[in-house]
């Protein structure tokens, strides 16, 4: 399982860098006449402004592994930061950063994003912002539980009876141990990333001069009458597969690093 | 002591909505979208050219007072239910999400039955025969719907359901001017609307009422009770339903409360590509004209929906396990 998520975002990732090689048209330019069918030279066919599918579903692909990237990357670094910190240092820093971890995790992301988005204009930065401030509580309270269960060990308490500070003692002690950990679950967070990304720009919410799966989805659903000629299927099918296909990907990946980050977790 | 954690939990909760409230208010205010930006836009629809009736509107709304008088005539308005007015519409927000409420709550209340009936019939069967290849084929059917789009889902079961085979309507949740109908038909209409979206919006979070009965039964599977029903020689139906399953619906009662959250927030995507007249495609509506109030007025009702349902989880949590009240 583990090796087909790789192989499956690894494709992904490579489409995403050889994008100008692979596409055959600029994914802006005018490309022929528009809603044509696939044919050999529009193997996709071509949109409502005649701009070729194919070309956009591969320059999609830059959008996708980007955004997700950034956004798991950087949610994940403030969660395991904030977790490491409350669990070590404990007493107020614990209670302060705990407390706000429980209010974001209460509060409803995709609500939250739309309006935040909405407000704050769909720039990629605003997105990848936002969906990483959706990510970060969930890893600070996995990593906290993790690093609690560390901080009783000998070697973690030696060290700090040596004067390691926090940050020495999460470089060196606390990120070893709970890496597989933090791995499974930048995994996770990317593949909810690349899903919420894309739910941002079907709604209308994406960045306008970017594109993406969801802005193609988007266009295609806003087009009247895309359900009615055989349009839906070359040009809502092939983003909807490619976001699907690299969230299943990435959550594959995840299965499989599960049982690495728990040994005692049971393959069922 | 058990009144005690009780408030501390409600309080807990009432802190969250305060923050959702303010949220609401203050974001606009922080971000670089002015709340009345749509009107000093040339390129909005609701343009308004002439900068003395710009001022005179922000005079109306208020915008031109302090930031915490603002807040405080905000909050006083929320108490007594006004949501504001929609700059499209010209209507009161409360009044435009009281239409549209009954069809979400209608969607929501539906998919989150079918979805723990169908959850826990799948997740019984699974775990009874953990391993099996009955069980793995569940196993990664469930795993491979947990990841599709609710988005894509809905669009792909409206084209092969309602287009390609015609067997249900692509929009809406009535057939135009059905008001005529009589009461029978216009139920069977209703309910005729209501199956795709409903379908996408349970499968959408059906996996995690599966994996939770699954694992609930396959904690059961070695228990002492069941191997004395077993040396009784009572049938295998028995022992499934009776002895294992019984014991193992506990926490899926806490899940299908669980799952209301996930459902109002999918709905958003659901209604969306539906045309379906409930607050997510209200809220999607007002995303794409730009019309802030009512666009806040949705999300405040959403996610305060949200919050209470996760509040709801929690105290019936409480109840049902005691082991975990103080």
């Amino acid at each position: 399982m583990l090796w087909a998520g790789v192989g499956i975002v690894a494709t992904v990732a490579l489409v995403a860098l050889l994008a100008p090689l692979l596409a055959p048209y600029d994914p802006r330019a005018i490309a022929g006449p528009p809603l044509r069918s696939p044919s050999a030279e529009h193997l996709l066919g071509t949109n409502d402004s005649g701009q070729d599918i194919l070309s956009q579903l591969i320059w999609g692909a830059r959008s996708s592994t980007v955004v997700a990237g950034l956004s798991a990357c950087l949610a994940v670094a403030v969660g395991a930061l904030v977790g490491a910190l409350a669990g070590l240092r404990r007493g107020l820093t614990d209670i302060v950063a705990m407390r706000i971890t429980d209010l974001a995790l209460a509060l409803p992301a995709l609500p939250l994003l739309i309006l935040v988005v909405a407000f704050a204009g769909s720039s990629r930065t605003t997105v990848v912002l936002v969906i990483a401030f959706a990510g970060w509580p969930a890893t600070a309270r996995i990593v906290r539980s993790q690093t609690l269960a560390l901080a009783g060990h000998g070697y973690v308490q030696a060290a700090r009876g040596f004067g390691g500070g926090p940050l020495y003692v999460i470089r060196r002690h606390v990120l070893p141990a709970a890496g597989p950990l933090v791995a499974a679950n930048l995994v996770y967070w990317a593949a909810t990333a690349i899903v919420l990304q894309a739910g941002l720009a079907f709604l209308g919410l994406g960045d306008p001069t970017e594109i993406s799966w969801g802005a193609l989805l988007n266009r295609a659903l806003e087009h009247q009458g895309v359900y009615l000629t055989s349009q839906w299927t070359w040009w809502v099918l092939p983003p909807g597969l490619a976001i699907t296909l690299a969230a299943v990907g990435l959550a594959f990946i995840g299965f499989g690093l599960e049982p690495r980050a728990n040994p005692r977790w049971e393959r069922t | 002591m058990r009144t005690r954690a009780r408030t501390g939990l409600l309080a807990s909760y009432a802190l969250v909505v305060l923050v959702l409230v303010s949220l609401n208010f203050f974001l606009p205010r922080a971000l670089p979208g002015r709340p009345l930006e749509t009107l000093s836009d040339p390129r909005s629809q609701t343009f308004v050219g002439d900068a003395t009736t710009r001022a005179a509107l922000d005079r109306y709304y208020g915008l031109d007072r302090p930031l915490l008088a603002q807040y405080g005539s905000y909050m006083s308005g929320l108490a007594s239910g006004d949501l504001g007015t929609s700059i499209r519409y010209h209507a009161p927000v409360a009044e435009m999400i009281g239409k549209r409420i009954g069809w979400t709550l209608l969607l929501v209340g539906t998919a989150v039955a079918l979805s723990t009936g169908l959850g826990m019939v799948a997740g019984i069967r699974s775990g009874w025969r953990r391993g099996e290849p009955a069980d793995r084929r569940l196993v990664a059917l469930f795993l491979a719907l947990d990841n599709l789009p609710a988005f894509f889902l809905a669009s792909v079961v409206a084209y092969v359901f309602a287009v390609r085979l015609g067997w249900f309507p692509l929009y809406g949740a009535r057939t135009p001017f059905s008001e005529s109908y009589g009461a029978v038909r216009r139920i069977a209409d209703v309910a005729h609307h209501l199956v795709l979206p409903v379908a996408v919006l349970a499968l959408q979070f059906v996996t995690f009422q599966y994996l939770v009965m699954r694992a609930s039964m396959v904690g059961e599977l070695g228990s002492d009770h069941l191997m004395l029903g077993r040396v009784k020689g009572l049938s295998e139906h028995v022992l499934k339903y009776r002895y294992a399953a019984r014991n193992a619906l506990l926490p899926s009662v806490t899940v299908a409360t669980l799952q209301i959250p996930m459902a109002i927030t999918t709905a958003i995507f659901v209604e969306t590509v539906f045309a379906y007249p409930g607050v997510g495609r209200l809220m999607f509506e007002s995303v794409g004209d730009r019309d802030y109030p009512l666009m806040q007025g949705c999300f405040l009702v959403l996610s305060v929906g949200v919050v209470s349902a996760n509040l709801l989880a929690d105290l019936l949590y409480r109840r049902l396990d005691p082991r975990i009240s103080p």
